[in-house]
């Protein structure tokens, strides 16, 4: 019996990935994305593993438009575009100010230190 | 000016700058680029069949997510019922739903809607949606105001 059961678990993963249009590697490519976006909903979780309503549509629009084609980074730039930034686990380059702030700092006070000390 | 106070007041200048442009950038949120998609008009009404046509609309109407799972939206019916009374035209979009439920539902409670349509998810997609219920506000096919969640009577009295 359990030989039967494993050949048809076999022939129904077989048929599934026959006909879906997703392969192993793009379906990991995908959850390794999901793992990036924020659910809003439930904001410490990705989609990944948030089950809310919000979370499940956005990881089927998100499917449907990289099965149809289109590139994650766009996908990307387009989720932010639509939820701003806070949609994304990973920060764009722009926010230097908020890394760069703290060594500046410590130049400008180093510089004042020393300034007070030559006196 | 001593020459060892130049860097610590050129530093000082170099932080002032970037923190007011960086301030000056303003972030992306509150559906600033969200525009109404062009599916909510290309998709038909349930009941009649009928495309939207952006003509009859007049220059404020309203956007309304729901579903007949969602509680909340019960909740806020009854003014959407009172809104429609006064002559606002209502889209309702139904999110995400089983349709016998969703017929179920309306014939239960009543339908405040000018066009009904139910959406797998992708208008809602498009416009930002975080969660049923949520109302888009709209004024001269703009998005003026957005709630989410469920209406309270403070919401809607400017348009009653």
């Amino acid at each position: 019996m359990k030989i039967l059961k494993n050949i048809y678990n076999l022939f129904f993963i077989f048929f599934f990935f026959l006909f879906s249009n997703l392969s192993l590697a793009n379906i990991n490519q995908l959850s390794e994305y999901y793992k990036t976006i924020r659910c809003l909903v439930c904001e410490g979780q990705s989609i990944q593993e948030s089950e809310t309503e919000f979370a499940i549509n956005l990881k089927e629009q998100i499917q449907k438009k990289y099965e149809s084609g289109m590139d994650l980074k766009d996908i990307n730039q387009e989720l932010i575009s639509i939820y701003g930034e806070e949609i994304s686990f990973k920060p764009s380059n722009d926010h230097f100010i908020l890394w760069g702030l703290p060594l500046l700092l410590l130049v400008i006070v180093i510089f004042l230190v020393r300034h007070k000390y030559k006196k | 000016m001593r020459k060892s106070l130049i860097i610590p007041i050129l530093g000082l200048v170099i932080l002032g700058v970037s923190t007011f442009f960086f301030f000056n950038k303003g972030e992306k949120r509150d559906n600033e680029n969200v525009t109404l998609p062009a599916s909510l008009f290309s998709t038909a009404d349930f009941y009649d069949m009928k495309t939207l046509n952006q003509k009859e609309l007049n220059d404020v109407y309203i956007v309304n997510f729901f579903a007949s799972w969602c509680k909340p939206c019960l909740a806020e019916h009854p003014l959407l019922m009172e809104l429609q009374s006064k002559g606002m035209q209502i889209i309702g979009i139904n999110f995400r739903d089983d349709e016998d439920n969703f017929v179920q539902w309306i014939n239960e409670h009543g339908n405040p809607f000018f066009h009904i349509i139910r959406d797998d998810g992708s208008i809602a997609y498009e416009m930002g949606l975080i969660g049923v219920p949520e109302t888009f506000f709209i004024e001269k096919s703009k998005i003026q105001k957005k709630v989410q969640g469920p209406l309270f009577y403070e919401d809607i009295e400017k348009y009653l």
